[in-house]
Formats: structure tokens, sequence, C-alpha cells
């Protein structure tokens, strides 16, 4: 290759690298600046091993397939890896309670209600928002204050128009990790 | 020149020594010395093993720096705000890229400049985690590895580099990984990808490790597809297919003289698949454990038929001891492949899993044969060492797996012990010969 080559296929190469770079977080990115905030309720989901390398795996109420009243029914047309939307409403302590799963996004949704696309795993349902990253220095910290307040424990989401979901904060009580 | 012919460092070397004797005894005149000094780049070979050394040690520090920054970004810094942790990020991607291109190009640098292109590269992975840790990105553990592979082939190309492409190789193996298992039949693919993004850029940058490395992963991602898309058994086919399929691209490399240098490597890792997977297989209890499923995997068939096609075309070309190992690979492979399709054909011949323990151990005892024959045949002490070592350890798995008796045990223990003893000491006698013969003949041709 001539030296002029050479430079343009380097370019190149280190473009591609950093459009990865930012595709990798752009749909989160996304989803922060536009999306509305939404409260939910941490659900314990292995008291052993609530900390997995780095990552708090979190679970919530609407990880569970049977805490939507209309499931019962649907459930069958729901084989791993399908994809849905769940509906959910702001309830009056500030967290938001599961309401029903949906095939297609809802043309228009109230205040109080969003929908979070969803795929099932494994009999559970996964939103993208089930690992938060623990800084090392707090892990003990963390791991220790949600193993004691998982029923106090809280993670603020946004979720945009097309229901992607982003974790912007885990919140026990009054303290805030980010 | 002398790469295209497979003319290796240590060829070289030698025939630098030979040369000056030559001159001396009179047997080839300083014009002609000069003439195949020239042939041979000779008096290159101080250079090149100067910058062999430098590559390495280019590359390890290479290797340790990116290291020390994955651990050390690993060891994270919550501390810092966000923006300033993505400017630092891809500051230290572009610095890594853009002091190495400069060395390189402008410095004339090349190896430095290289590694510290490898070591953008290795940043570049570190960069992704760290970007879906800052974000808290929860998706499929293997979804930043296809990032990783892409990035890194994207590169490898554009600066020519093997050991780039040997981490796309790496990153993009982890990927599909964790990709089958999630989606089974479309990971099938992934062997073609591999081979269209890396076997031609090994072909042109003639890199013998990125070339038989690619081969291996490919081989490699088919038998995971027909492990866990079948079964034990026909992993057993796809794992003989693929060795056969490397031992006869490589013999043909040899017999056609297209790119020579990928010969060695690609057949010797053909043979030692074959090897491993006619152990593996030689045991009874895994004939029992196992069931055929229904015969999916199509790159399977893709690796016979191809290693029956390159042995039709090494025929004219190749030389009768190539031709004859090559008979006896093509026999091993095809036993251990027969075996796989026979027991899941006729599940109720009788006695079929002690059936198939024979052939495969047969197949065994050929491939140890061909392994010594290449150490006689390519006065190689590796190979030699290798065939009777796995001879030994075929025969000392059956006494350890049939025989309970402690004694018939230590019995076989002592007779392969003083064997290999005796096949050694022959081996290296025949060697001396050898060579007696070679220097007694230059001897007569010199009066």
């Amino acid at each position: 290759m001539s030296k002029r080559a050479s430079l343009v296929a380097f370019i190149v190469a280190v473009v591609i690298q950093i459009l990865i770079l930012v595709a990798v977080p752009a749909r989160k990115v996304f989803t922060m600046a536009t999306g509305k905030t939404v409260v939910l309720k941490v659900q314990p989901v292995d008291p052993y091993s609530i900390l997995s390398g780095y990552y708090a795996t979190l679970g919530f109420d609407i990880s569970r397939v049977d805490a939507f009243p209309n499931a019962r029914g649907m459930f069958q047309g729901f084989s791993d890896g399908a994809w849905f939307y769940a509906i959910v409403e702001k309830g009056d302590d500030g967290t938001w309670k599961p309401i029903s799963l949906e095939h297609e996004l809802p043309a228009s949704l109230p205040d109080n209600r969003a929908a979070l696309l969803g795929r099932i795993n494994h009999g559970a349902i996964r939103y993208g928002i089930e690992e938060f990253y623990i800084p090392e220095a707090q892990r003990h910290r963390i791991a220790e204050d949600l193993s004691r307040n998982i029923d106090k424990a809280r993670v603020e989401i946004k979720v945009d128009r097309s229901g992607h979901a982003a974790i912007e904060r885990l919140r026990i009580e009054d303290r805030i990790y980010e | 020149m002398t790469s295209d012919q497979n003319m290796s460092t240590k060829f070289r070397a030698a025939l630098r020594n030979e040369l000056a004797i030559w001159i001396q005894k009179g047997i080839v005149t300083e014009e002609t010395a000069k003439q195949l000094s020239s042939a041979y780049e000779l008096d290159n070979l101080r250079h090149e093993s100067t910058r062999l050394l430098s590559a390495v040690i280019f590359t390890i520090g290479g290797l340790l720096l990116g290291g020390g920054l994955i651990s050390f970004v690993a060891a994270n810094w919550e501390a810092i705000p966000t923006p300033i942790k993505l400017t630092l990020l891809f500051s230290a991607l572009l610095g890594f890229h853009t002091v190495g291109f400069w060395l390189w190009h402008s410095k004339n640098w090349r190896r430095l400049g290289h590694a510290l292109i490898f070591c953008g590269c290795l940043v570049f992975g570190a960069n992704i985690g760290l970007v879906s840790q800052i974000f808290h990105i929860s998706s499929n553990w293997y979804g930043g590895f296809a990032a990783w592979a892409l990035g890194s082939l994207v590169m490898a190309w554009a600066v020519r580099s093997w050991i780039i492409g040997v981490l796309a190789l790496g990153t993009s193996f982890i990927w599909f990984l964790g990709f089958q298992s999630d989606h089974d039949q479309s990971a099938s693919f992934y062997p073609l990808i591999l081979a269209i993004a890396l076997l031609p850029l090994a072909w042109i940058i003639r890199s013998r490790v990125l070339y038989a490395g690619t081969l291996l992963g490919i081989i490699m991602a088919a038998c995971v597809l027909a492990g866990y898309q079948g079964s034990g058994r026909q992993l057993l086919f796809t794992m003989a297919a693929g060795g056969m399929f490397m031992w006869t691209l490589g013999e043909l490399h040899r017999a056609s003289e297209w790119r020579m240098a990928f010969a060695n490597i690609t057949r010797a890792l053909g043979l030692g698949l074959l090897a491993v997977t006619a152990y593996v297989w030689s045991f009874h209890d895994l004939w029992d454990a196992s069931v055929f499923g229904p015969m999916r995997s199509l790159w399977a068939f893709l690796f016979f038929s191809l290693s029956i096609a390159f042995s039709l075309l090494m025929w004219g070309r190749a030389r009768q001891t190539q031709l004859l190992l090559t008979a006896g690979v093509l026999l091993a492979g095809g036993i251990l492949c027969a075996s796989s399709l026979l027991s899941g054909a006729s599940a109720n011949i009788s006695n079929g899993e002690f059936l198939f323990t024979v052939t495969t151990n047969l197949a065994a005892l050929i491939l140890a044969a061909i392994i010594i024959g290449v150490g006689l045949i390519d006065e190689r002490r590796l190979a030699f060492w290798l065939g009777s070592l796995y001879l030994v350890l075929l025969i000392l798995s059956r006494f350890l797996e049939y025989e309970t008796s402690l004694l018939v045990k230590s019995a076989a223990f002592l007779a392969c012990g003083v064997t290999v003893i005796i096949a050694g000491i022959s081996y290296e006698k025949y060697l001396r010969r050898k060579a007696a013969g070679i220097e007694a003949s230059k001897g007569g041709s010199g009066v």
C-alpha cells in the first residue's frame, strides 16, 4: 500500500472504532435524555449473590410474568426470547406497579403510565436494567446496604417513547448510588 | 523470494555457515557463493534476527502496557465525573493509535508503532467495557466482544497486522460462544464469516499464525455447533473431518508450493487435532454414554469433501512419502468418520460400542505411526518423540481402563518405558547414520 492509502485506511479504521464506542451507549443516552422517570421497587433476586463481579443483579415486581393480571392467558404466546411491552402505572407510594402485558406498543398512554420493552428470558422478563454497575470502593457498602434494606431499595429509570429503559440511579432511603 | 520458497531462517543460517566451508574446500567458487548469498539474502539474516527480537520485545511491552491500562480502568475511578471519564477514554484510544502510526510511518519505527497500535486495540476493548459500566448497560455479556472484534478486524486490515488479526479472532470466538448458546442455528454462519474476514488477510500478509489460527477457529466453531446441535458422535465426525481438512490443506501447500510457509503449521495442527480426537474417543465409556442425533453439520461434510478434493489436487504433484502419509491420515480420519456415521445409522449393531471402540483405537494407532513417520521422514525429533509418547499414552490408557491387576499395570508401564528408551536410542542412531552418510557422500563428491 502507498503511504497515502495506508493513512486513509488507518483513519477509516480509527473512525470506525470511535463510531462503535459511540454506538455502544447511544441508545441509553437517548433514553436518559428523552425518557420519562419511572421508580421501581427492587425485589431480592438471590440474597446470597447480590453482587456478580462489579454488578448488582436487580429484580423487580415487573420481572415476574405472573405479576401482570392479564399474563395467565397470554403467557403461552410468549416463548423464550419473545419481545413485548409491560405497562406500568404510578402508585400512591411513588413506585410504579405492573398493569398488563401487550404485544404492541400502545399508541398513547396517560402521564401516570409507561410502557417498557421487555423480553422473556428463562421464564423471567428482562428489560436491560437488571444489572447495576458498582464502583470497587463502594462494593461492600452497597452490597450490605442492599441485603439489609432490600425492601426499601428503589431504582429510578428513564423510559423513552419506544419503551427502552435505562438506569438512572439506585436509591436506598436517602442514600443515592449512581 | 525466500519466504515464498519457505526457506526458513534456520536453513539460511546453516547455508551461510556451510558456504564458508564450501569455499574453503573449493566445492563452490567465490562467485557462486556470492550468487547463493544474494539469492537467499544471507546478508539480511543478522538484521532479521534483530528485527524479530525487537518485535517480540515491543509486543510484550505493548501487552504489558495494555494489561496495565485495563487493570487500571477495571480498578475504577468513580471520583472522576462522567464527561472527563469519556474524554480520557477517547484520548487514550486516539493517543495510542496516533503515536503508533506516527512512529511507524514517519519515524520508521515499524515494530514499536505496530505494538502501540495493537495496544490501542486493547484499549478499545477496555473502553467498550468502561462505557458499558458508565451507562449501566445491561445486555448479553458477549455483545461487547462482537464490538471489540469488529473494531479490531477493521484495524487489522488497515495496518496489515497479524497480531491484531489474532485479537479479532479471539474476541469474535468468545462472542460466538455466547451468541450460539442463545441463538443456536443462526450462529452457523460464523465459520464462514471468519473465513471471509481473516483468511484473505493472513494470505496477503503471509502470516502463518493467523492463517492456521483462523482455520483452527473455523473448525472449533463447527465443533461447537455440532456439539450443541446434535450429539457427541456428530462432534467426533466434525473433529475428524476438520483434522483431515487441515492436514490435506497443509500438504497441498507443500506440494503446490503456494505459500509453502503455511504447510507445516497447518498439517501439524490437523494431525494434532486428529490425534486428540482419536484418543478421546478411544475410551469405551464415551461410546456408551453418547448418542447420535441427526447429522446436521454441513461444515463437517464440507471439511470432509474438501480434504478429499485437496488430496486429489496434490496427487500428481506430491512426493511418494507425502502421498503415503496423506493416505494414512485419510485412512485414520476415514475410520473415525465412518465409526461416527455407522454408530448413528445402525443403532442395533450388537456390541456396537465395543466395535467402535476398537475402530477408534485402530485409528489412533495409525495416527501414532504417522506422527512417528513424520519424525523419521522429515527428521523432526519433536514429531518422533510426540508420536512415541502418544503411542505410550494410548497403551497405558487401555491398561488403566480395562486391566485391574496392579501387577499387569506395572508390567505395562515397564514395557512402555523400555520400549520408548530403545526406540529413542534407535532413532538417534538412525539420525547419526544418516548424517554420517551425508558426510561420506560429501567427502566422496569432494574427491
